[in-house]
């Protein structure tokens, strides 16, 4: 059933719970190692047991070991672990920090570890980024355009250099996700796995990245420890996840045909405004949970990155909402004023992502698949060699 | 003598004005400088080497919280000053209860008592007042059993209140006690028999006290006793009382799990021995005498009065020994164990109650049937002799102890009668399955570890794991959890669980503080003197706690502490010396007696 540790010297890091006190886990020196929190949790199963192992490696300061494990990535935060807990130790959010030390230690530039850490850095960084851009668009549009023009010709901001900002910027976020996608994959499927994976288990279970990206299963059955008929945060993260896809393709593809106006043009407008509704709702819902902290244990704790990206996300919708309206009534001023204030956030917020929690956008849907592609692989091993058991 | 006294605080004492502290100390005689070092300081032996050969100092005293901490330091420096290194006393207020309203008075006598160089606890002893012989316990447990027994056995009256009409507490429902495996019964109904029997002794069933007032070694004591309705003199507990009473009620002695009638008896060994008419149910109270009454017309010995009233006693007692004992916590509002939604899910008395011999079922562990009851027609699960003995038995440890939302304390018991229910169900049943789920095993007693280690040779499944839920799934209860040792989930189908329920204060207990005027602790047991050194005294001198009352303990501990407690009371009546307390000791006479009294 289990698969064999790899032998190599364990590296212990005495300070590996004072650091993730950082990250937002404070309490994990109470865990009495009970086991409430793994009996409780529904995506906890033979082969993947949290978060109480998380905390004993916490605990015993095997940061090593962690990076290579999956488990934080499996969990998805339902808070039913922090309730039962008998030591409040919070495992939940032990869960949580794990997450972002994860991130930052799949980072290789180390800018998420410096952001997680100090809040100060990242809103320098965010503002530095955000006045960068500014004068960029607004010394390129004085230079070759007219500030009371919108789009068509002379306009200040054309739309086909939008396009090209824009495709520059998402390959900057491709390329520091790729790279930190692939650290991942060599800290899990190298480094932490001891058996062979054969290469065509890749291939047979890519499907479930796709599944897990776009249904986010797993989080709706969080709900099954709970009474309620529908998991409410699943409803509403799902929107708010679909929203920022759509919005994403639509500004990466399709900005020339948003751009041109003042008419609306249905066929992209429509995904727009969808995407701008799902966006407002979650936002909202989870500024609000963030506030009142009732119902769920997951809103009790907010780290300070958290409210970063939730007041820039709340700023770009709303400049971005404001500049459609000016450009559709014909205040070609105001709208190109607010555009450059819209893109000042964008493109920090856009950036920021490979360093923070919104990362996870892409490391859990690839947690899951080499989950599942490690299940595979250690049910064949031990298909082949049976013998051994604890 | 050229005296420095000097202050150190180690915690942050805010009720007490080490100022004042310190102008009182530098009135004293001989003292030469006083000197507030503050708060954690940092000594270093040279520079106070340099003060003490500045001011030819022969004799320091180091005062505050914990002066002991600093001794190394002031002894070192008076070594390099050439000084007698004896001659560093300790004025220590927390060791001598300068806590309170008395704060400051008694830190000022202790570095009085320094400066003279005597001990503290020697100058101090309390002045003791005339002490009344006889002695009151409050609670029937065994712990008040066994502190009644050993003070009527040297002779002296015992006034054994009880709440309920018989006295054995919880002991009497236990089937065996760990680790011997002694028959709890055979234990127990000997000395409940003494105590009935023993001249020095008058006991007070179905009673409680009401009002306390006076002092150490003479209170006044007034004791409420509720009507019984039978006379316990004439009453030969024949049952036709109990046969004709036509009200049935849910029987306390075997935890709820059968019935008995309004006039009954809690157990056949019941001590005193007759019956009682419980006011609650009875048809005949409750209407007020209009319907009913066959009972008191049945009775063969017309020992039954239906309209007997309540009674006040008042007594003079020098010593009170608390005796409470504890209860289960509500494990109904611990909602994920299903106890009270499952039949078969039982509190650790109730199984006490099933397996005993004299219980329900005669000791047949079986689970709960299904049976329609005509008179509420409703279907309801209870324990039948035939019923069907569990395939399979879960244990679950620390439900609701150790738990910050319930107790944040360790029970103590249930780890040990935990694996005493393994031994007795694996005994019954041969081929049971048995599961414990433990979070540490805290076998700490004499022979306990032992027969932890015997109960896990027997075949009982000991999971280190806590399990956290109980399900039914198709009428058959799962029971799941981690098993931390094995690395592995477990989940089992059990017929049977079985919650090792903290424990709490019993009902009572805040009341009784109130009228006693004895504080309790933020779990909400009786606070002993001193943990160590004192652990049956209380505050309030004539005061004694015993047993469970004073925090969760075993029978034999308990057993030990009621025996200490009786030569507390005791040493009080023999001594000569009576009951003082040492609040009662003012600054004066300390200081007066400690000239008397040569420093050594």
């Amino acid at each position: 059933m289990l698969y064999k540790e790899v032998i190599m010297a364990i590296r212990v890091n005495p300070r590996l719970i004072d650091d993730l006190e950082r990250f937002g886990a404070e309490d994990v020196q109470f865990c009495y190692h009970c086991g409430d929190c793994s009996t409780v949790c529904f995506h906890s199963d033979q082969m993947y047991r949290f978060p109480r192992k998380s905390m004993r490696f916490l605990q015993m300061g095997l940061g090593r070991k962690i990076e290579t494990t999956l488990e934080p990535w499996l969990c998805y935060y339902c808070g039913q672990c922090s309730e039962q807990c008998p030591r409040e130790a919070d495992p939940g959010e032990t869960m949580m920090s794990l997450r972002r030390w994860l991130i930052s230690r799949y980072d290789i530039t180390g800018i998420a570890r410096l952001f997680f850490k100090s809040l100060t850095t990242e809103i320098l960084a965010v503002i530095g980024v955000a006045v960068l851009t500014g004068a960029f668009l607004l010394y390129y549009g004085l230079s070759q355009g007219n500030f009371s023009i919108y789009d068509g010709e002379g306009a200040f901001l054309p739309s086909h250099f939008i396009h090209s900002f824009d495709l520059l910027v998402g390959a900057c976020l491709a390329v520091f996700l790729l790279i930190n996608a692939v650290r991942m994959w060599f800290f899990v499927m190298v480094r932490g796995t001891s058996f062979p994976v054969p290469w065509w288990l890749y291939l047979k279970k890519l499907y479930l990245m796709v599944w897990h990206f776009f249904s986010q299963r797993r989080y709706a059955e969080c709900k099954s420890t709970r009474p309620t008929k529908i998991f409410m945060p699943w409803i509403v993260h799902l929107g708010l996840m679909l929203g920022y896809i759509i919005m994403l393709v639509l500004v990466m593809v399709f900005i020339e045909k948003l751009q041109s106006g003042p008419r609306i043009d249905w066929s992209v407008h429509i995904f727009g405004y969808l995407a701008s509704v799902g966006l407002i709702i979650g936002t909202i819902y989870f500024i609000r949970k963030r506030i009142s902290r009732k119902n769920y244990v997951q809103y009790k704790k907010s780290h300070s990155t958290d409210w970063v990206f939730v007041i820039l996300l709340f700023m770009i919708v709303l400049t971005g909402i404001c500049q459609h309206i000016f450009h559709r009534t014909g205040l070609n001023e105001l709208a190109n004023g607010t555009y450059i204030i819209h893109l000042m956030a964008v493109v920090p917020w856009l950036l920021r992502m490979p360093f923070s929690k919104w990362s996870h956008l892409v490391y859990r849907p690839l947690a899951m698949y080499f989950a599942e592609i490690r299940r595979d692989a250690l049910e064949r091993q031990d298909a082949v060699l049976p013998s051994y058991s604890y | 003598m050229r005296n420095g006294v000097f202050f150190c605080q180690v915690e942050d004492g805010k009720n007490l004005n080490v100022d004042a502290i310190a102008k009182y100390a530098a009135n004293l005689p001989g003292v030469e400088i006083v000197q507030n070092l503050g708060l954690k300081p940092h000594l270093k032996a040279s520079l106070l080497a340099d003060l003490i050969l500045a001011n030819s100092l022969t004799r320091i005293v180091i005062a505050g919280d914990m002066p002991g901490y600093y001794k190394p330091v002031f002894t070192k420096a008076m070594a390099l000053a050439g000084c007698n290194t004896d001659e560093v006393r300790l004025a220590s207020f927390k060791e001598h209860g300068a806590t309170g309203e008395i704060a400051l008075d008694r830190a000022k006598a202790t570095v009085a008592c320094a400066n003279m160089g005597v001990p503290f606890a020697l100058v101090a002893i309390p002045t003791g007042n005339p002490v009344n012989h006889s002695t009151l316990v409050i609670g029937g447990g065994i712990a008040g059993i066994q502190a009644s027994l050993e003070i009527a056995n040297a002779g002296k009256q015992v006034y054994l209140v009880e709440q309920t009409g018989t006295i054995g507490g919880h002991m009497a429902m236990f089937d065996k006690t760990f680790p011997t495996l002694d028959c709890a019964a055979c234990i127990l109904t000997p000395k409940m028999v003494s105590v009935v029997q023993h001249e020095m002794i008058r006991l007070l069933t179905c009673s409680d006290v009401t009002e306390v007032s006076g002092n150490p070694g003479s209170y006044r004591v007034r004791i409420r006793q509720r009507p019984r309705r039978i006379d316990v003199d004439s009453c030969v507990a024949c049952g036709i009382c109990s046969d004709v009473c036509p009200v049935k009620v849910d029987s306390e002695f075997d935890s709820k799990i059968t019935k008995r009638k309004a006039v009954y008896i809690p157990f056949p060994q019941a001590v005193p021995n007759a019956y009682l008419i419980d006011e609650a149910s009875c048809t005949y109270i409750l209407s007020n005498g209009i319907k009913c009454g066959v009972c008191a017309k049945k009775c063969p010995k017309e020992c039954i009065n239906l309209a007997e009233t309540e009674t006040f006693l008042d007594l003079e007692v020098g010593n009170i020994i608390i005796a409470t004992g504890y209860e289960l916590l509500d494990v109904q509002k611990i909602e994920q164990y299903g106890y009270g939604k499952y039949p078969n899910v039982l509190t650790s008395i109730e199984f006490e109650r099933l397996t005993n011999a004299s219980g329900c079922t005669g000791g047949r562990i079986v689970t709960k049937t299904k049976l329609f009851n005509r008179k509420s027609q409703q279907e309801e699960w209870v324990f039948v002799p035939e019923g069907v003995p569990p395939r399979s038995v879960a244990i679950l440890h620390c439900v609701g102890s150790r738990n910050n939302k319930y107790n944040a304390y360790c029970s103590r018991v249930c780890c040990m009668y935990s694996l005493k229910f393994a031994h007795l169900i694996k005994e019954k049943i041969p081929d049971v399955k048995c599961y414990e789920f433990y979070i540490d095993m805290r076998a700490f007693g004499k022979g306990y570890e032992e027969f932890a280690d015997r109960i896990r040779h027997e075949g009982t499944f000991v999971v280190r794991g806590h399990s956290a839920s109980v399900e039914m799934v198709n009428d058959q209860m799962t029971v799941k959890g981690e098993d931390i040792i094995n690395d592995r989930m477990v989940e089992f189908k059990v017929d049977m669980v079985i919650l090792a329920v903290g424990l709490i204060p019993s009902a009572g207990t805040e009341e009784i503080s109130k009228m006693l005027e004895i504080t309790r602790d933020s779990d909400g047991w009786f606070s002993e003197l001193d943990y160590n050194g004192n652990p049956t005294d209380t505050e309030r001198g004539g005061i004694y706690v015993a047993g469970m009352c004073q925090g969760p303990k075993d029978i034999p501990d308990t057993v030990a502490q009621a025996s200490a407690v009786a030569a507390g009371v005791l040493r009080s009546i023999t001594s000569g010396r009576g009951i003082g307390h040492l609040s009662s000791v003012s600054l004066s006479e300390i200081e007066d007696r400690a000239k008397t009294i040569h420093a050594v």
